[in-house]
């Protein structure tokens, strides 16, 4: 294995990066018009598949998954704006639908929490660092 | 500063331990996913009948008794399980059950409720599972409590079973006990 040229790797680079371009979304489901497929791929990927629950709709092949991405075409078409899909969906799924959750008061501490514990740690390092420095 | 401000996230961790080995140890019940449904008004539906030619709508059928909408299908394995169960509901006094028949044949579904006996007062077809979106279902099958006011009350994911048919129905007995 010694000769390992550039193209050995470029090839294998470019194994890769066709790999993460799997789609879920079969063709029989994209929009004719690429710039209204384009928003609703977009949409799909802030939407949670509540049955693989860790993948966005856009990216499972659950049945559920599907159904959804075939409703917000649909919307789409219907002309509603993002923010009523988003609407229709939370209001029959919940937030928890949304991979994003929105900034209210009952997630603040969810979004917070993490940034508070960053901030307390990086101050007890760094006196921590001060104290060590001075003995 | 005393290094023993480093027990902090040490104690910290252990109690997140502690919470996370409650939780796994507590007896919950997978079947009770939270919906963002319960207390609202039930989601009105139009469907067609699958036995005949009428149109089932969804608020004509509310605000009686206690209806359950039971999310079915024949290509569903859980499914065929608990319909002994359904039917047993069924047999329960001031109970309406409907079906909703998820995604399926028409022919088939009505093949199927022939042979394994037909406990549903009316069976309305989803084809294309929209119904199901409305009600906010995971997959099926699903069983929604709705009341005698015609909001829901309780939704329960996955088959009932020979170990949940108990507590299912006292559920539903305390709705009808409760207002009149």
């Amino acid at each position: 294995m010694k000769k390992i040229k550039l193209y050995h790797y470029l090839t294998g680079f470019f194994i890769i990066s066709i790999t993460t371009f799997a789609l879920s979304v079969e063709p029989e489901e994209f929009m004719k018009d690429p710039k209204k497929e384009l928003r609703a791929r977009e949409i799909s990927k802030n939407i949670r598949c509540v049955v693989c629950q860790n993948q966005s709709i856009d990216d499972s092949s659950a049945q559920l998954a599907k159904d959804l991405r075939l409703l917000i075409r649909q919307k789409i078409r219907e002309a509603s704006t993002d923010k009523q899909i988003y609407t229709f969906l939370t209001e029959r799924y919940g937030d928890f639908i949304l991979l994003n959750p929105p900034l209210k008061t009952s997630t603040i501490f969810l979004w917070l929490f993490p940034f508070g514990l960053f901030i307390i740690g990086f101050f007890i390092i760094l006196k921590h660092h001060k104290k060590s420095k001075i003995n | 500063m005393n290094k023993k401000i480093f027990l902090i996230p040490a104690i910290l961790f252990f109690l997140l331990i502690g919470v996370f080995f409650y939780l796994l140890l507590i007896d919950r019940d997978p079947s009770e996913l939270p919906s963002v449904l319960i207390n609202k008004e039930a989601p009105q539906f139009k469907a067609e009948s699958l036995f005949d030619e009428k149109i089932i709508i969804s608020n004509t059928e509310f605000g009686e008794e206690i209806v359950l909408i039971n999310f079915f299908a024949t290509w569903c394995l859980p499914c065929r399980e608990e319909h002994p169960f359904i039917k047993k509901l069924s047999n329960e006094p001031g109970i309406k059950l409907i079906g909703i028949n998820y995604k399926d044949k028409k022919n088939i579904a009505k093949k199927w409720l022939n042979e394994m006996g037909n406990p549903y007062s009316k069976v309305g077809v989803d084809r294309n599972g929209r119904i199901a979106i409305d009600w906010g279902l995971y997959g099926i099958p699903e069983t929604y409590v709705v009341d005698k006011k015609g909001i829901v009350q309780y939704k329960y994911i996955g088959p009932i079973t020979k170990k949940t048919y108990k507590k299912f129905y006292s559920q539903i007995k305390k709705l009808k006990n409760e207002k009149n």
